[in-house]
């Protein structure tokens, strides 16, 4: 692993994404460069199909990239093949979505076990319980998600999130869907548990105010890479 | 650990009621096979063990001739049980009175199959008789009491020998199908037969070797007869005659043989549809555990897994089921039947099984596989994966699997072919249709703010799913329409043939000179009586002037294999007309014209057992004299109706002149029995027939087979409301969300209520018209093609279709989302989330 890899978590280089539509080629990002230090909290921000969630997704290796590399945690996305960025994705990144995403037939502490399970890891159920305890649901752990608010709903997402001590985390306007007294309450739990993890938080969000908590801005417009607020990152070495 | 994981997932999808319409729908099918399957094999066997007690045994050898007693040597050491009659007309005496008789001498094992029904005095008890009579005693029918004036005690000569009249013979298994085999009954023991020295040579003299048993052993039996039998031997099962209760057998198997092929495409549209929805359903999970590294082999595990659980709980379900209702509905009708069922073999059960699989397996593998690919992105992109839902390889491989399954349980290629192609044909019309009327409907300027404008406008905005729907609705009314018009023309053509006031008796023998006074006596008397046929006995002995020698065998498919010319050098019943008899239409070439010459009218059968065509020249002997006959015409004949038949008929120049005597069939009321005796005791040589207890056992039977018929049509019901539940249910999602926006936006609850009730009545409505149309087409074909029945439209169901339609698919569908539209919006909010 080269030094750059050491002090970097994600390393894109070139990233482009282009899709075929009815009307032809329509590029989504082109040309993106940067990097994410280890433990650092990034937010990636522009308005609405400026492409921060297609970068988010080729991040985390659920999309592949048209052109270019992303470097996660050593490991070159652009060369695994889905199962192997599963695999990658199971060892090393929690996410956190906007509509929750929970699995409805299970309850808020199997969901949150359910990373655990998935990565075929031994019984996870002590730290599940723990994370849940730590959110404010050790009293909801037998709920099933219809039964939770969506407050509640997102709070135990943010626990699954945490579940295997995953090195990134992958936030995609967690916020978004809730008022503002628990949108505030979940990201104040988002921070903190990074903080207590030493866990990179990659955000997506429009939220400005959101956005201003991270230690780093990405700014996205068009597709193109307008704001870097640590830039000359990306340059070193 | 995939294991625990699938488990867990599977017994919560199960509890959240996520795979009930699938589990239910393959119960469904697996129990609609196994009850039709058992319900249909145990009254087939029940019948067939019926049937065969018409000729009171499964297989009979008829001869002319005295038959080899080898041959009962031989059966009864192939595990055949045996016995052996025989048949000739002679004169009965009793106190100066006489009576031309048909005599029955039988073997103490007769009969073989059915009951032979005695009365020990005329007013007594009917009981069953365990044998033929012992030596010395005769038994008589009822008429032949009357004629001869004479009691139970008696003494009767026949021949040379006298007789104690012991019973009165009430029922005879084996009663005659073919009017001119048998005239009033005489039964005596075959052992008399020498005393009575009746039998001389060159008398007229039927012989009857009967035998029953399993069906292999009867086979191998007859695979050692079959080289020995000679010209003048008829191997016969009751299959083979031509008879009222064998079409009528025959048009029911067909029937529930429909019935449930319909049913299993209901079915298999059902579980298509609920088993798509399951597996749409699962994008979100198998996204989420994509993203959060489930490996694609752990997920295809885990869902397998599921696929094999419900398959083998849906299959033990629908087994348990299917048994306990084929138990009740078979307990029922074997009271009804006053017989017990004989049991199913394995067959059904290895058929419902094999359905089950086949279905959870064939309508699951490519919704299942589209699952399988769900990219993880789905998890950002929330319409990913949506695509993956119109899938042409999913609609090709249920249709693949329809057919299969439809060949699979008809085991008929020829069917299966006519109703899978028939099915598509109407599935693509209904497409275009429903594309014309919800494209076509887009165009309306519609108010808002009432609940039909939303009725409209919801059907509208959902043309795609609201086509899949209507295909379906009408796909499952058609299919229910057609059967329960099927059943009731059926039935009413059955009991059409045999009304009440249907004939009950055969008059035969009438010589020219006592037609008038006969037919006077039966009008001054008010007995019904229908046409007088001239008839003369005679053979056909060579086709276009070459003599042909016949075969022997009638045995199951082995005409058209050895070419039989089986009616050659048999005696047959000739008559001439001049026009078409009633229950006989002219299906090839045309009718004698007036100046016709030396021409013949052939039944459609008699051209196949002859071998002929139209056109050949057919040479026949009556008496010592010959002449020809050329064949100008073939009937198709109605042998349900009890009124006689011929299979050639000649034109009246070529018959005219030789001596005849005439036969009709009467209605004798049970208060005119005497006044009947009497004219066939002023009219010596008249024969009377009794058809009064065939006729009673072919109406039973009706009533019976019209019972299995109703029972299988209540499953085929069930099976259309369970297409229609999981069509609803595929669509719940989308009108939840719909309600949701509504209800947000203000929508009074009373408007969304009847929106969603006018969007039900208009798709029920629309779906039963076209229906309606298209059963009445089918109906048509079908009523023409497969049940020989007179094709006919029928209006009623042009507005049966559309009203029970609307109402049906309005009060299940209502039904299916009365919680939805009960619960408040943040509940809707929080169950769509």
């Amino acid at each position: 692993m080269s030094a750059l890899s050491q002090l970097n978590i994600i390393q894109v280089n070139s990233l482009s994404k282009v899709v075929s539509t009815f009307e032809g080629e329509l590029t989504i990002l082109s040309d993106i460069s940067f990097n994410v230090k280890h433990g650092e909290s990034v937010a990636v921000v522009g308005t609405s199909g400026s492409g921060k969630s297609t970068l988010l997704s080729l991040l985390a290796g659920l999309d592949t990239a048209s052109r270019g590399e992303i470097v996660l945690d050593g490991e070159p996305l652009h060369t695994l093949d889905e199962e192997a960025r599963a695999a990658l994705r199971a060892a090393k990144v929690g996410f956190v979505f906007q509509s929750f995403m929970l699995v409805q037939s299970l309850t808020a502490l199997e969901n949150v076990m359910l990373p655990a399970e998935l990565a075929g890891k031994g019984d996870a159920k002590e730290q599940a319980f723990a994370l849940l305890e730590k959110v404010g649901l050790s009293h909801r752990v037998d709920h099933y998600p219809s039964q939770l608010s969506g407050g509640e709903q997102q709070r135990v997402a943010i626990a699954r999130a945490f579940v295997g001590s995953p090195k990134i985390l992958f936030a995609d306007e967690p916020s978004a869907n809730l008022d503002s007294k628990n949108g505030h309450m979940i990201e104040s739990l988002l921070f903190d548990l990074n903080k207590q993890n030493g866990t990179t938080l990659i955000l997506v969000t429009h939220d400005e105010a959101l956005a201003q908590k991270c230690e780093r801005i990405i700014q996205i417009e068009a597709g193109e890479l307008v704001q870097n607020s640590t830039e000359e990152m990306a340059n070193v070495g | 650990m995939w294991a625990k994981l699938a488990l867990k997932l599977f017994s919560r999808e199960f509890r959240r009621g996520e795979l009930t319409v699938i589990s239910a729908a393959i119960a469904l099918a697996v129990l609609t096979v196994l009850t039709l399957s058992m319900v249909t094999e145990r009254i087939a066997q029940s019948i067939a063990q019926k049937s065969s007690a018409f000729i009171a045994a499964d297989r009979v050898l008829a001869s002319n001739h005295a038959i080899d007693t080898a041959f009962i040597t031989q059966a009864e050491q192939q595990n055949l049980k045996t016995a052996q009659m025989l048949y000739f007309d002679t004169m009965l005496f009793a106190n100066d009175e006489m009576q031309f008789s048909s005599v029955k001498a039988a073997s103490n094992s007769y009969p073989l199959k059915g009951e032979l029904k005695v009365k020990s005095a005329l007013d007594a008890q009917t009981e069953v008789a365990p044998g033929a009579p012992s030596p010395g005693n005769v038994w008589l029918s009822e008429s032949v009491f009357y004629s001869l004036n004479i009691n139970v005690g008696d003494q009767v000569e026949l021949g040379a020998a006298l007789f104690n009249v012991e019973k009165v013979i009430v029922e005879e298994p084996d009663a005659p199908f073919n009017v001119f085999s048998s005239s009033r009954r005489v039964l005596i023991n075959i052992d008399d037969l020498a005393k009575t020295e009746v039998i001389q040579p060159g008398s007229r003299v039927f012989y009857r070797q009967l035998y029953a048993g399993d069906e292999a052993d009867i086979n191998s039996f007859y695979d050692w007869l079959k080289p020995q039998l000679k010209e003048n031997q008829n191997w016969y099962g009751v299959k083979d005659r031509q008879s009222p209760i064998s079409n009528s057998l025959n048009r029911a198997e067909s029937f529930l043989l429909l019935a449930g092929l319909l049913g299993i495409i209901l079915a298999a549209v059902a579980i298509a549809v609920s088993a798509k929805r399951y597996c749409e359903r699962q994008y979100d999970p198998v996204a989420m555990m994509k993203t959060l590294g489930g490996s694609r082999d752990m997920i295809r595990k885990i869902y397998l897994t599921h696929l094999l659980m419900v398959c083998a709980m849906s299959v033990i379900v629908g087994l348990a089921i299917g048994y306990g209702l084929q138990e009740i509905a078979t307990s029922y009708l074997a009271k009804s039947m006053g017989t017990e069922l004989p049991m199913a073999g394995f067959k059904p059960w290895l058929v419902a099984i094999s359905t089950g699989v086949i279905c959870a397996v064939m309508f699951s593998i490519k919704p299942l596989l589209d699952l399988f690919d769900i990219p993880p992105l789905r998890v950002l992109r929330r319409n990913l994966g949506d695509r993956l839902a119109v899938s042409k390889i999913h609609i090709g491989l249920s249709a693949l699997t329809v057919f299969l399954l439809m060949w699979l349980f008809s085991n008929n290629i020829k069917i299966t072919l006519i109703l899978f192609a028939s099915t598509l044909a109407l599935i693509l019309v209904l497409f275009l249709i429903s594309k014309l009327i919800f494209g076509g409907g887009r165009k309306l300027g519609l108010k808002p703010g009432n609940s039909w404008s939303l009725a409209i406008a919801s059907i509208q905005k959902r043309a795609n799913v609201n086509a899949v729907q209507l295909i379906s609705f009408s796909l499952a009314i058609k299919l229910l329409l057609f059967l329960i018009v099927l059943k009731n023309d059926i039935i009413s053509d059955w009991q059409s043939q045999l009304p009440s006031d249907a004939p009950n008796a055969f008059l035969v023998n009438i010589t020219e000179n006592e037609l008038e006074p006969v037919n006077e006596y039966l009008a001054q008397k008010g007995i019904q009586v229908s046409e007088f046929y001239p008839t003369i006995r005679g053979r056909v002995n060579a086709v276009n002037g070459e003599a042909v020698a016949r075969e022997v065998s009638l045995q199951d498919n082995e005409k058209k294999d050895e070419e039989a010319r089986s009616g050659i050098g048999r005696e047959l019943n000739l008559t001439w007309l001049e026009e078409v008899p009633a229950q006989n239409d002219i299906i090839d070439g045309k009718w004698f014209a007036d100046d016709a010459v030396a021409e013949a009218s052939l039944e459609e059968s008699m051209l196949e057992r002859l071998d002929v065509k139209l056109g050949d020249t057919l040479t026949f002997l009556i008496g010592a004299q010959s002449f020809d006959a050329k064949i100008t015409s073939v009937r198709k004949v109605n042998w349900a109706t009890l009124k006689p038949n011929f299979f050639i008929i000649l034109s009246p120049d070529v018959l005219s002149d030789f001596p005849a005597t005439y036969i009709s069939s009467v209605r004798i009321e049970p208060e005119q029995k005497r006044d009947f005796s009497q004219l066939l005791r002023t009219y010596p040589t008249l024969t009377a027939i009794d058809v009064d207890n065939f006729v009673k056992q072919i109406q039973s039977t009706i009533e019976q087979v019209s019972l299995a018929i109703g029972f299988v049509l209540a499953i085929v019901v069930l099976c259309g409301a369970l297409v229609l539940i999981s069509q609803v249910q595929a669509s719940l999602g989308e009108r939840m969300q719909e309600i949701v926006i509504l209800r947000t936006l203000g929508a009074k609850g009373r408007l969304i209520k009847n929106a969603t009730l006018y969007e039900f009545l208009l798709l029920g409505g629309l779906a039963g018209l076209v229906a309606a149309f298209f059963s009445d087409i089918a109906l048509l074909i079908v009523q023409q093609q497969m049940f020989d029945l007179a094709g006919k439209l029928h209006p009623n169901i042009w507005f049966i279709g559309p009203v029970a339609g609307g109402l049906f698919v309005a009060g299940l569908g209502y039904f299916m989302i009365a919680r939805t539209l009960k619960q408040n919006t943040q509940g809707l909010v929080r169950a769509l989330a």
